[in-house]
């Protein structure tokens, strides 16, 4: 399978208290990749390094087969951008705006554009300034979707918007997928919300890749589980674990990659496995997230 | 592609656009506020009359500055208002994007160079001049038309250029009174700014379409 994105060692630096040290990131094609991140984790920077937008201080990028930034302007026309800031022109109209975007990319689809402005309900004779956070964040769905892209990058698209918005923006999205072979890489925070569309899933945590991997492994393969008379050390677990807490004679580990049958790994230490409890994504998340600033002892 | 860069330009900046144009006319017609007939009129109140319009005159330079700055940083209000993320995610390069922009402004300056053109030839038409004093209207516009170019130039460079450059531009400009500063306590009589502004204000410096007589009507 190729690649749609493929980062080797990507670093940036922005001033003394920000770097991307080394970023290596794989989003196959077709995929639906979730790229999660704490605030400040990244995810915007890395973005714009995707896009061109940043000149990087080592490593390579590639997007759709391109090198990145010797082939931007092929790169750009097969790439829907949906920025995690509005940053259309203000004084103009929803109609104009369509116009003025349709004129650059030789595949918008003008039909769907006007068709998902009537499901998205947006009033085309409306000025971007006087739109509210939802209509700009649709209008903003609504330009990169017609453009029938190959790779569709959204930086948190649903940031910011109401349920009811973010619903109907995740539902278009979720139908122009179905409808065709577009590679998804759609940042986000909220870990729910990628849950239910993403089939492969990275974490960046301060400018580095917590993990990536695909999202069914993510869901399934982190547990919780309590565990009494412990063995001295987890060396060798066909398991990770992720943080080892205790809990008077037992401790509560947070596992990534279990499987039922890992039970007699434990049996074989002596150790006795008293519970084993499905965590959901955000909590994953979270381990993630304090296993790769603290890795357990 | 340039039709829509076009529209969305004027889309922006119609309204200071439509009102220098109204300026424009206006400026030549000031030049005949006195109006009348100059014919037979002794030789002293052709010559009192002239002056005043060539007084007149030296506001058209000011005001293709003015045009120059508003187009020439108008151009990239948009984008710098959305940080220029809209720009950079087009499928265009950055210079022909930037080539885009400058023709687009460019189109927007013709308003206001055609509306001074009309107002010199209407100006020119209302008044009678007494032989030996024409009147240049096309001459006037073709000059302020240079003038509009070149300041638009040098603000639409200003604008696209980054906070470094403009604040090495600064930098400069900052360095030049400070030299200026440092001679005079040292009782120096030699002084750096006025120097650097008569290179640029002299041909062949770049400012120099601005300086010299800026006559609708001349002998």
């Amino acid at each position: 399978m190729s690649n749609a994105i493929e980062t080797r060692d990507l670093a940036y630096r922005a001033g003394r208290h920000f770097a991307i040290p080394g970023l290596s990131l794989t989003v196959p094609e077709g995929a639906i990749y979730g790229f999660l991140g704490p605030n400040g984790s990244g995810k915007t920077t890395t973005i714009r390094l995707l896009l061109g937008m940043l000149r990087p201080r080592g490593g390579t990028v590639r997007v759709l087969g391109s090198a990145v930034p010797g082939e931007m302007a092929a790169i750009l026309a097969r790439t829907g951008y949906v920025p995690e800031r509005p940053h259309l022109y203000p004084h103009l109209t929803v109609a104009e705006a369509t116009r003025l975007h349709a004129a650059f990319y030789p595949s918008f689809d003008p039909a769907y554009a006007a068709e998902l402005q009537r499901g998205f309900g947006l009033p085309p004779g409306h000025r971007i300034s006087h739109l509210s956070k939802g209509e700009t964040g649709k209008l903003l769905v609504l330009l990169a979707l017609a453009q029938r892209p190959r790779l569709l990058v959204l930086d948190e698209p649903t940031d910011g918007l109401d349920p009811v918005v973010r619903r109907d923006v995740l539902a278009a999205l979720v139908d122009f997928c179905s409808r065709g072979s577009t590679t998804v890489f759609i940042s986000s925070h909220l870990v729910h919300e990628l849950e239910r569309i993403c089939d492969w899933v990275g974490v960046l945590d301060e400018g580095k890749l917590a993990a990536e991997l695909p999202m069914q492994d993510f869901k399934n393969g982190i547990k919780r589980l309590r565990v009494a008379h412990v063995p001295e050390t987890v060396t060798g677990a066909p398991f990770v674990v992720l943080s080892r807490e205790s809990t008077g004679s037992e401790q509560t580990w947070v596992v990534r990659g279990w499987e039922p049958r890992m039970a007699e790994w434990l049996g074989a230490a002596n150790a006795e496995l008293k519970e084993v409890v499905d965590l959901d994504l955000e909590e994953g998340f979270v381990e993630l997230l304090r296993a790769s600033r603290v890795p357990a002892a | 592609m340039y039709k829509q860069i076009l529209y969305a330009e004027w889309s922006a900046l119609r309204v200071p656009v439509l009102l220098l144009g109204v300026l424009a006319f206006a400026l030549p017609l000031l030049t005949v506020t006195y109006g009348g007939s100059l014919e037979g009129a002794p030789a002293g109140r052709v010559a009192q009359w002239l002056f005043a319009a060539q007084q007149i005159g030296l506001l058209i330079p000011g005001f293709a500055v003015l045009v120059g700055v508003l187009l020439g940083i108008g151009a990239w209000a948009s984008d710098h208002a959305g940080k220029h993320v809209y720009a950079l995610s087009l499928p265009v390069s950055r210079p022909r994007y930037m080539w885009l922009r400058f023709v687009a402004g460019l189109a927007l300056l013709l308003i206001p160079v055609a509306a001074l053109g009309v107002g010199a030839i209407v100006a020119a038409l209302s008044v009678s001049l007494p032989s030996g004093v024409h009147a240049y209207p096309l001459e006037l516009t073709a000059r302020f038309l240079m003038a509009c170019l070149v300041c638009y130039a040098i603000f639409f460079a200003i604008s696209i250029s980054t906070r470094r450059a403009a604040l090495a531009v600064l930098g400069v400009i900052g360095g030049l009174l400070l030299a200026d500063g440092l001679l005079a306590m040292m009782g120096s009589e030699a002084s750096v700014t006025p120097t650097v502004l008569m290179w640029l204000t002299n041909w062949p410096g770049p400012l120099s379409i601005l300086i010299g007589r800026w006559a609708l009507f001349d002998v």
